[in-house]
């Protein structure tokens, strides 16, 4: 067992200098250790076949954090034979460009991720995804969603399921995505009451007509069911729901409108960009109908984002058609994990927010008690941002794309490997928060230099619970 | 960054604050008045954001160290930490949606709730070169504005218009505040330091920051 908390190899230069390349092909060159990642001579230590798994690291007495893990042959498949281009798995898991050979590799890569098993082995595909998923031939976007349990493991069932999905996703959009101005909204505006709703306004239509029958041309003011005019201030008004309605879909407006405004494929005049807007906005405003204790929070764009672009960017055709319903299931999994965080009424509780930072201040004082003790920056300045946008507004979008594969594959589930990488963010730049004080820490970490994220996640496996 | 090296020499450092709703410009007229950038798309601000700039006020260079929040109701009680030392405010609504003006009034009051009384408010009409969109009139906003004894000022961070301005008039009639202060404790001329930070508040989180006195106990 090791005592002392903080071995030597955290105060080395590669924790702290700032890593210039942002989408290096992750070879151990690049990395220059303490601590040697896992070999790489056989050119896949990033695929995402050979990554030590969580019970590797567990059992290969790797108790000192000194010794670098080595990579264990991938966990045995029937279909898992090792193939001769397992480059493609390293170079594709870096940039989004980097699609050379990818055709003749889809197949390899899909056995390397289970995807062509009938049944799939989910912990195994966890285990597979820790380090990162490809980005070529869509194999996240498949993977990700059998991840978030939008895809049974049995293949069989897939296609049943994604047309019961689907179908259920049209519904949702016929009933709650009517004209603003149109009755029909008011009726729809939450799903739990909306039968008493519709009771009510057709008690209220009725006498509408009935007044007009009678030639008077005005409503009877005293006939209006109490507290349903435009004016009421009565919470349970429909009237008050539709305003507040209005209000939230403004700001959904707004936000989607800023979301990665500098990413073609969601911001600009260009036909699809604004197409990818307005599903964007569809699946945030029924969320938010469906989900009244919630509704809309601003940053639920940020993590409808990456969903939305993995799945709009899949090759195959049936998905990439029908990508905004499969985001909407997606997003609401992803958010209910991280759903205490969103909500203002969890704020002081065990599970809200401010419970979460001071969970992330504890894991630093674990693994770094001197930088623990150092950083006087309030952690809720900083990692507020970091926690409810899951990361997306501190790295590039590619790059937080990397961060999610291992948050939506990590058996610890996505909060603790959040607060895991959250820590490991600190202790890479560990060397300048000791040099800096209250207002340069507090910049960089607003302001979080751009890092080798296979090297980030790897120092955030690292600090898995002993 | 070397334009933030000369920072650390100053004689006061005071806390101001970004209030007012969703989309009215309060990150773009921060980022004009630290960078002197405007960026037409930002991303929406999530938790709170920080900047500096250190400007010349009468004798004195004074470091403002301006939060910058999110607008979001949901996000008030999260912020609540960051009024905390804050000696003044820069309440922003949007002089082309109305209901951004008509918002203020609930700022206001979470504002002062959560500051000392002294605290220097100034009242943001901002994205002033929107004028064919206008939905406040000077008049009305400038009434309400002397009604609740604050500052008020039409800005555009697109423009650069008046931004130095507002953010400079506040930092000076903090200054002023801190300067009367020192006179009212005339009892004892010892009784404050010069080249201090003034905290209006309890125990702030600027006090992290060296330099750090009270002149309000």
């Amino acid at each position: 067992m090791v005592k002392k908390r903080l071995p030597d190899w955290l105060n080395s230069p590669m924790w702290s200098s700032p890593t210039v390349t942002t989408s290096p092909p992750p070879k151990s060159r690049s990395l220059s250790p303490p601590p040697p990642p896992p070999s790489s001579s056989n050119d896949d230590r990033y695929g995402i076949g050979s990554y030590p798994s969580k019970s590797s690291s567990v059992t290969s007495s790797d108790s000192s954090l000194n010794e670098p893990h080595v990579p264990l042959p991938p966990p045995t498949s029937i279909k898992q034979e090792p193939t001769p281009k397992t480059r493609i798995r390293d170079s594709s898991t870096r940039s989004v460009n980097s699609d050379n050979d990818v055709s003749s590799s889809i197949e390899d890569v899909s056995r390397q991720a289970q995807l062509l098993e009938e049944i799939i082995n989910i912990g195994e595909l966890r285990q597979l995804c820790l380090l990162g998923i490809p980005d070529a031939a869509g194999i996240r976007s498949t993977v990700w969603k059998l991840l978030l349990a939008y895809l049974p493991t049995d293949k069989g069932l897939w296609s049943s399921e994604l047309a019961k999905k689907r179908a259920q996703y049209k519904q949702f959009k016929e009933n709650l995505l009517m004209n603003p101005t149109s009755f029909s909204m008011i009726l729809n505006v939450s799903v739990a009451s909306q039968s008493e709703i519709t009771r009510t306004f057709e008690v209220s239509a009725s006498l509408k007509n009935g007044d007009l029958s009678e030639g008077k041309g005005l409503l009877e003011r005293s006939k209006i069911p109490h507290g349903e005019h435009p004016l009421s201030l009565g919470k349970t008004s429909i009237w008050n729901q539709f305003f507040q309605d209005s209000e939230i879909i403004e700001q959904i407006d707004r936000d989607v409108k800023r979301t990665h405004p500098d990413i073609p494929f969601f911001s600009g005049d260009s036909a699809s960009s604004k197409a990818n807007q307005e599903s964007l906005k569809n699946i945030l405003i029924i969320f938010a109908k469906l989900n009244p204790g919630i509704r809309y929070v601003q940053g639920m764009n940020e993590l409808l984002a990456p969903l939305f672009y993995v799945f709009r960017n899949d090759p195959n055709e049936d998905s990439l058609v029908n990508a905004e319903a499969d985001t909407f299931f997606c997003f609401v999994e992803l958010i209910s994990g991280f759903r205490d965080n969103f909500c203002q009424q969890l704020d002081n509780s065990i599970v809200g927010i401010r419970s979460t930072i001071s969970r992330l201040s504890q894991l630093l004082k674990q693994h770094d008690e001197e930088l623990w003790r150092h950083l006087e920056v309030n952690p809720q300045f900083y990692a507020f941002r970091w926690i409810t946008l899951l990361l997306t507004q501190e790295f590039n979008f590619s790059d937080s794309l990397h961060i999610w594969d291992a948050l939506l594959s990590d058996p610890e589930g996505p909060q603790e490997t959040l607060l895991r990488v959250c820590c490991a963010m600190l202790i890479l730049v560990r060397r300048r928060l000791l040099a800096g004080d209250f207002t340069a820490n507090l910049k960089l970490l607003q302001s979080y230099p751009s890092t080798n994220v296979s090297q980030l996640l790897y120092l955030s496996n690292k600090l898995r619970s002993c | 960054m070397a334009a933030y090296r000369a920072d650390d020499d100053y004689d006061y450092l005071f806390k101001l604050v970004l209030i007012g709703d969703s989309g009215v410009g309060k990150s773009n007229l921060l980022s004009r008045f630290a960078k002197n950038e405007f960026n037409l798309e930002s991303k929406s601000t999530i938790g709170v954001e920080f900047a500096t700039r250190s400007i010349r006020v009468d004798d004195k260079i004074v470091k403002a160290q301006i939060w910058d929040t999110a607008g979001q109701e949901r996000y008030r009680a999260i912020t609540s930490a960051y009024y905390r030392g804050a000696v003044g405010a820069l309440l922003v609504y949007d002089t082309s949606r109305h209901v951004t003006f008509e918002n203020v009034e609930r700022w206001l009051k979470e504002l002062r709730a959560h500051t000392d009384s002294n605290i220097v408010i100034m009242l943001v009409g901002n994205k002033a070169d929107l004028r064919h969109l206008r939905a406040v009139p000077t008049e009305e906003a400038k009434a309400f504005a002397e009604k609740e004894n604050t500052y008020f000022m039409e800005t555009s961070a697109l423009e650069a218009l008046n931004v130095e301005t507002a953010f400079t008039e506040v930092l000076t009639q903090i200054h002023h505040v801190v300067s009367r202060k020192a006179l009212d404790a005339g009892d004892d001329p010892l009784g404050l330091p010069k080249g201090q930070t003034i905290n209006v508040g309890s125990k702030d989180d600027v006090s992290a920051v060296k330099k750090v006195g009270c002149c309000s106990a």
